[in-house]
């Protein structure tokens, strides 16, 4: 058995030496008098883009220059989460919506959003899924240091829709917005929730051809933060 | 490892053509330049970076002393979430579980993103024996692929190629267009990729570091190759060596912050994946299996000795590639291994034999530099020189040098510790540099020094000394 054999073997070598112990402070992060325009300026630096919807009312043309941006119609959402979370109100098209391995997604004719949106739902397929042009997600976290924002999977989502569109956004509450890596570490815990969790900073890259820097290798080819204020309220409707 | 007839992996018949290369030395300084720079600029934004490494230092060491808990940890995690966790006591062991798996699954081709661990086992060569193609999916890696040779740099495989050449691969294998445009090329390679992933079955990825306290395999990457890799196919393998295992889920701010700015001097990468699982019941992706499989090969062996042990707290950043000047001069090739560099230099001898790979404690200047910028402080000249005494005893049977070394380092000691025999050695030295001299450098044609210098240059002498000139122009004044 292999198994054993490693074990013994590491258990043989490891005895006999003593034992240096693990150090119980993380050496220090940087921190910031204004969290938010560090996170901008260091998400700026890693090629996405910053759109900062803390007024209330605002989502809404945050959205619309996204839309505007990538002339995409059609906004999939990374599930039910996202509209509590952020408190975005919808009404729902489709009586099946948010059953479990259904997509959700709201048409935007000439890149207008309206609130309350209008919500449709259609099966959860893969090559579906690599035709989609934009996944809209919400953020457990937002990391200032490096413009990080931490997305989970969970129950009625996945994994895919947030890797596969040309263009990701992620709307991030302020108050989960955290000075550094060592603010984050300590207090995540992945396997709780879902079965991964991706910290994302940018879009897609590769610099593999001559240290050229480029855009959207196999993921999001454009990477937007929308910032909230985290008691911001859209007027909500309820589903019918 | 690529090991001649005689079972040895050589460095010296590969260092000749790879200088003679011009084309090669011309991408690599392109390159390798731009990597220092980018390296400078993210390290020295960090106040505290040497305080960072002493911490990463600290838990690596404290991991490696007590290996067996925290992998015994590790698999108990996994294992709670569903996971599975496959012990390979060597290489043949871990390919010996990805080619029956693949067997049983019906699987012919399957999609895989960087792995370091995959190159040191041969993997795709043992998949390619049975007939099924690995697609390698990082661009870099696919090039290289394409090109039918070895990755060139552990973090960047396909550093040593221009755009050019990349351009007439492109155009000879896959029938594009030629165009010398990036964006292209990657375009090119995205749509194509896109196609297997879509299809693929069985997806395999290395680890940068697996938790054990929460048993989570944590993959950095920046194209979101790694991420497809492990959502699309039913089956996601992993395959980890057993010295990536840290204690702690705190302890990854560290050790993220110290590899990326080192590897490619980014603050953060695009994508850091935390996987602790297949897809769970109520999600709407991801593998139905998921297994784990940690791989000694070699590993467990180099624990004997405290400081040779230092080798395992390597996070694979390829830092110290970049810094050393004889990977800069070499490249990654003639170390035929999939280890290249100080790093390779290093490791390849521990994890083979020191008989199997003699020259490669010999690979290097000595000078340092890969010391200094290892995130993780392995002290690699000094592993290196433990190296070269284990390969002279290996050779002669005793670790003591050649009667002729001797006398030449007494000799040279002897000139050097007076200032009159050290400027009488020097007339000396002119005098044969006239006598034998070329243009390029001092030659000194006869034994013992003509058998040392067999495959040395010696710089030639200045016409006159700094004494000589200070003397002269202090008449002149
Ligand atoms: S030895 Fe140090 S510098 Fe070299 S690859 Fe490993 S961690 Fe990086």
């Amino acid at each position: 058995m292999s198994r054993s054999a490693i074990l013994e073997r590491v258990r043989r070598c490891g005895t006999g030496t003593s034992v240096p112990e693990l150090p119980q402070k993380l050496p220090e992060f940087p921190c910031y008098q204004d969290a938010a325009a560090q996170f901008q300026s260091a998400l700026q630096a890693a090629g996405g883009t910053f759109l900062d919807a803390r007024s209330a009312g605002t989502l809404g043309s945050a959205l619309e220059r996204v839309l505007q941006e990538t002339g995409v119609h059609e906004i999939y959402w990374d599930g039910h989460h996202v509209f509590e979370k952020h408190a975005i109100s919808y009404t729902l098209r489709d009586p099946q919506a948010f059953s479990q391995s259904r997509l959700l997604h709201s048409f935007h004719y000439r890149g207008s959003l309206q609130f309350p949106l209008l919500l449709n739902s259609r099966p959860y397929q893969l090559q579906h899924l690599a035709k989609i042009s934009l996944a809209v997600s919400s953020a457990e976290y937002g990391v200032a240091e490096t413009g990080t924002v931490v997305h989970e999977v969970r129950p009625g989502s996945g994994r895919l829709l947030t890797a596969l569109p040309a263009a990701h956004v992620v709307l991030l509450n302020d108050s989960d917005l955290l000075m550094n890596h060592a603010d984050l570490f300590p207090v995540l815990s992945p396997g709780s929730t879902g079965s991964m969790t991706t910290l994302i900073t940018g879009p897609s890259r590769t610099a593999d051809v001559e240290k050229t820097l480029v855009m959207g290798v196999h993921g999001p080819q454009r990477f937007y933060v929308i910032l909230m204020k985290s008691d911001q309220a859209e007027k909500r409707h309820t589903p019918p | 490892m690529r090991k001649n007839q005689a079972g040895m992996i050589k460095i010296s018949p590969h260092t000749g053509p790879a200088l003679a290369n011009a084309t090669l030395q011309a991408n690599l300084k392109n390159t390798v330049g731009k990597v220092l720079h980018v390296h400078q600029l993210a390290v020295s934004e960090v106040a505290n970076w040497q305080e960072l490494r002493c911490h990463a230092e600290q838990v690596k060491a404290h991991t490696l002393a007590r290996l067996h808990f925290y992998l015994q940890e590790l698999e108990k995690q996994i294992k709670g979430q569903g996971g599975k966790v496959v012990w390979a006591d060597n290489a043949q062991d871990a390919l010996d579980f990805v080619v029956e798996l693949a067997h049983q699954r019906e699987i012919r081709r399957l999609v895989k993103s960087k792995s370091m661990l995959s190159e040191e086992i041969g993997l795709n060569e043992a998949l390619e024996r049975e007939r099924i193609e690995t697609v390698e999916t990082d661009l870099g890696e696919f090039i290289v692929q394409l090109a039918g040779e070895p990755p060139f740099h552990i973090t960047a495989p396909a550093l040593h190629k221009s755009r050019r050449e990349i351009a007439q691969l492109f155009s000879q294998k896959l029938g594009m267009e030629p165009s010398e445009d990036v964006q292209q090329i990657t375009a090119t390679a995205r749509t194509l990729l896109r196609e297997h992933f879509l299809a693929a079955r069985l997806g395999i990825t290395g680890a940068n570091f697996a938790v054990a306290e929460t048993g989570t395999i944590v993959v950095v990457e920046n194209e979101g190759n790694a991420r497809l890799c492990l959502s699309v196919p039913e089956t996601h393998v992993v395959l980890v060596g057993i010295e990536k295992v840290i204690p702690r889920m705190a302890d990854l701010a560290v050790f993220l912050k110290l590899l990326t700015r080192s590897a490619t001097g980014q603050r953060i990468t695009s994508y850091v994946n935390l996987i602790n699982a297949g897809r769970r019941e109520r999600e709407a992706d991801g593998p139905h299996e998921f297994y784990v499989v940690l791989v000694d090969n070699g590993r467990s062996r180099l624990l004997v000795d405290p400081v040779m042990r230092q080798t395992l707290h390597c996070i694979r950043c390829g830092a110290c590639l970049n810094v050393c000047p004889v990977y800069q001069k070499i490249g990654g090739h003639a170390y035929q291994s999939a280890y290249p560099g100080p790093i390779g230099a290093i490791l390849t001898p521990q994890l083979t034999s020191i008989e199997s790979a003699p020259e490669h404690p010999f690979a290097s200047s000595l000078c340092g530099a890969c010391a200094e910028v290892c995130p993780v402080r392995i002290p690699i000249p000094h592993i290196l020189l433990r190296l070269r005494a284990q390969a002279q005893r290996a050779k002669n049977g005793k670790a003591a040098r050649v009667p002729a070394e001797k006398w030449a380092f007494q000799l040279w000691a002897w000139s050097m510790s007076s200032p009159t025999r050290y400027s009488r050695m020097e007339a000396l030295l002119r005098f044969l540099q006239k006598l034998f001299g070329r243009d390029q450098g001092l030659r000194l044609p006869f034994p013992p020094f003509s058998q040392w210098l067999r495959r040395r240059e010696l710089p030639a002498l200045a016409p006159q000394s700094f004494r000589q000139i200070y003397r002269n122009r202090k008449v002149m004044l």
